[in-house]
């Protein structure tokens, strides 16, 4: 029992216990093997698909969010432009009239600023 | 998504334009203004209604002014009003740019300026050169 087999020996050895099964056992083993590496198969394309479909919907999803983001940051970037515009607006009208209430009540009359 | 673009963008454009829009469109008739203001603004209630918009608004921000102003710059500002809304927008531009490099002279010559305005002034209403301008119509 404890004769060790050079795997070459082994390999003989199957070959002609093969050779010595008869023919029905052979068609079964045969469809086993077969319907085998068919489980086989389908079992590891199935994991492709899948990560194919969530891959896809991930790129959709990440468009989509996107196109929010840079649709947000315009909205925003309008909105501080509009910000912007009207506080110098109100500024420059402030201003003006500053000067212009500085020149009504000066002690200076009117006619030193007009040409 | 397109037809939603262009409508955020066409608001956008609208609020952009709206400072814009507010200095174009009228803005308050002479009924519409406060006891303040058209006691500031008396001498203009006649024409009120026909100024440019711009001045209007211009003249309003400085009537805000108006009831801290002393009895005697009320009084100036009232009789340079009517003077100060003939004037074209050039020359009340340039009439602000004057005011403004005037104040950035030195004090010491600022003064001797108004110390000769006063004797002028004196010499042709035949008041005291000591008196301060009241009225320059």
């Amino acid at each position: 029992m404890n004769q060790k087999f050079h795997p070459e020996q082994i390999k003989q050895l199957l070959n002609r216990s093969l050779a010595m099964l008869d023919q029905p056992t052979l068609t079964r083993l045969r469809n086993a093997r077969t319907q085998s590496l068919a489980r086989y198969d389908a079992h590891s394309a199935a994991p492709a698909f899948a990560w194919a479909s969530l891959w896809a919907e991930h790129r959709h999803a990440t468009d989509s969010h996107r196109k929010s983001h840079y649709l947000a940051a315009a909205v925003l970037l309008v909105a501080l432009l509009f910000s912007g515009a009207a506080y110098w607006h109100h500024t420059a009208d402030r201003d003006v009239s500053d000067v212009d209430i500085a020149i009504l009540t000066d002690e200076l009359p009117i006619e030193m600023y007009v040409d | 998504m397109i037809r939603i673009r262009f409508s955020v963008l066409a608001i956008c454009i609208t609020l952009l334009l709206q400072p814009g829009l507010a200095v174009a469109a009228p803005y308050k008739s002479w009924t519409q203004l406060t006891p303040v203001q058209q006691e500031a603004l008396q001498p203009l209630a006649t024409q009120w209604d026909t100024l440019p918009t711009k001045l209007q608004k211009n003249l309003l921000h400085a009537a805000k002014r108006y009831p801290k102003l002393t009895p005697e710059q009320k009084q100036r500002f009232q009789n340079r009003l009517e003077k100060w809304s003939k004037l074209t927008p050039e020359q009340r531009k340039r009439a602000r740019e004057k005011f403004s490099a005037f104040s950035k002279v030195p004090p010491e010559r600022r003064e001797q300026v108004k110390q000769m305005v006063r004797q002028q002034e004196a010499a042709a209403s035949g008041v005291p050169p000591a008196a301060p301008a009241m009225s320059d119509k």
